[in-house]
């Protein structure tokens, strides 16, 4: 899903740029009144171990592989969609200016894709979805919604840069990032939540704000 | 092409004339160069850059096989999309093929654009982080005027991001000697797919709690959540100065030129 160089132009490259700076300014307004000391480094290493998370192959049926994004876990671990904010977007910053992962222009629509519609989808759905259902299918849905949401979104992305069809580019991505959202993100997520549930239920700071 | 995280770091402790340039310096260039490829809809324009590039990466020492590579592993997404042009975007028909599917002139020239944009831009950025360490890209972003906040989050995860691929790695070992594979098809998928969940909890786990023994380290050492932290004072030298300009000169000369209709 990390748009490269050279395929959305550059006008419409800044506006997404803009949009992240303004959320950005929000997000580090929220840092600075919400986190105590003590997460700003537990930020920074949880980027680091996103970023190793990402690099981890998950087996899709068809006999290819996808990988975790993790905007909406993070987002819901910490309890704010500007936390999954945050570490996504130093995630894609690494990942665009390090490996090319991504790109350098197309670096705000890549953090505005993962990071923004990422964070805030699986976050709120998941504080929307709670107040039906119980925790487990709350975060498989809104894990899953946090990865298919923006994959549409690129589809659409694209399709106004001029660079791939509407209807064809939704068919691919979505297709692709609906078996990748149910099991590499829906999936995993909920698994991986239910685990630190059960070892460690101090680190999640959704329990604490409900509670 | 197995490219590791520590392949890349290595490339960039090598000793050149590149290597040796300040890290804004090279962060400048390569935002000037990808910019004016995103800008430009000239194909002659992104030759003369790619041929600049590959001079630059001449004077790096970089292998030229490693930097075929990266470039090469990072391609299909972008490609992808480039490759369908031809068939998808309207115009003059060059073939038709079966299934009502056609080939078009301006699909043909659009993919042509778009893959060699990719290329550059790719080339560009593999240049970049194969001559520069990861700290000193974010060093020299938070020197060129970064954001305090997120240029200290970003510096600490370039330092805790090795430390992270060794844990990955060492589980990765470990597994592997027990003869798990995800497409090992003996077990059942779902237990499979447990196990990962399992890996990637655990790297959750010690992600949280290496962020919990950071802060008390740092803590120790008086740490407010206002730290300052220093920067190495590396002043900008004659060679910086004279590969900026060298650039400009690539980049308006070509503009130029192109106006005229020269080329």
């Amino acid at each position: 899903m990390h748009i490269p160089d050279g395929l959305i132009p550059l006008e419409q490259c800044i506006i997404y740029y803009i949009i992240v700076i303004i959320v950005g300014y929000f997000a580090v307004r929220w840092a600075r009144e919400n986190l105590d000391e003590k997460q700003i480094p537990l930020l920074a290493v949880l980027a680091a171990g996103i970023f190793a998370i990402q690099a981890m192959n998950i087996p899709i049926p068809w006999g290819t592989s996808g990988h975790m994004v993790g905007a909406a876990i993070v987002a819901i671990l910490i309890g704010s969609p500007f936390a999954g904010f945050l570490v996504l977007a130093v995630v894609l910053i690494i990942q665009g200016l390090a490996f090319g992962d991504g790109g350098i222009t197309t670096l705000g629509l890549n953090i505005f894709n993962m990071g923004i519609i990422g964070s805030f989808v699986g976050f709120y759905s998941f504080k929307g979805l709670k107040a039906v259902l119980s925790d487990v299918p709350s975060i498989f849905i809104a894990s899953f919604l946090s990865l298919f949401i923006p994959a549409i979104a690129c589809a659409l992305e694209l399709w106004i840069a001029g660079a791939f069809p509407l209807i064809a580019g939704l068919y691919f991505m979505g297709i692709y990032h609906f078996v990748i959202g149910i099991v590499a993100e829906g999936l995993i997520s909920t698994t991986v939540y239910i685990a630190i549930n059960n070892v460690r239920p101090d680190l999640i700071a959704t329990k604490k704000i409900n509670s | 092409m197995n490219i590791t995280l520590n392949n890349i770091e290595q490339e960039t402790w090598k000793d050149s004339i590149i290597h040796n340039l300040d890290g804004r310096i090279k962060l400048i260039l390569t935002l000037m160069i990808v910019i004016y490829s995103v800008y430009t809809t000239d194909l002659k324009v992104l030759l003369l850059l790619e041929i600049y590039i590959i001079l630059l990466l001449l004077f790096s020492k970089v292998s030229i096989s490693y930097f075929v590579k990266r470039v090469l592993m990072i391609l299909p997404f972008g490609g992808f999309i480039a490759i369908f042009q031809p068939f998808i975007k309207e115009g003059l028909v060059l073939y038709t093929l079966p299934f009502g599917l056609t080939i078009s002139y301006e699909g043909v020239l659009f993919g042509i654009l778009l893959l060699s944009r990719l290329v550059v831009c790719l080339s560009t950025i593999v240049l970049l982080s194969s001559v520069t360490p990861l700290d000193s890209i974010v060093n020299s972003m938070r020197k060129l005027g970064f954001p305090k906040e997120m240029a200290m989050i970003l510096n600490m995860t370039v330092r805790y991001l090795f430390v992270f691929f060794d844990e990955l790695e060492s589980i990765a070992k470990a597994q592997k000697s027990r003869c798990f594979s995800i497409w090992n098809r003996k077990t059942s998928y779902s237990w499979r797919l447990k196990q990962i969940a399992f890996t990637i909890m655990m790297l959750f786990l010690k992600s949280f709690e290496k962020g919990e023994t950071v802060y008390y380290s740092m803590l120790a050492r008086g740490y407010s959540g206002e730290a300052i932290s220093y920067k190495e004072e590396s002043p900008i030298m004659k060679i910086d100065y004279g590969i900026i300009v060298l650039t400009l000169i690539v980049i308006f000369s070509t503009e130029i030129i192109l106006l005229n209709g020269f080329i």
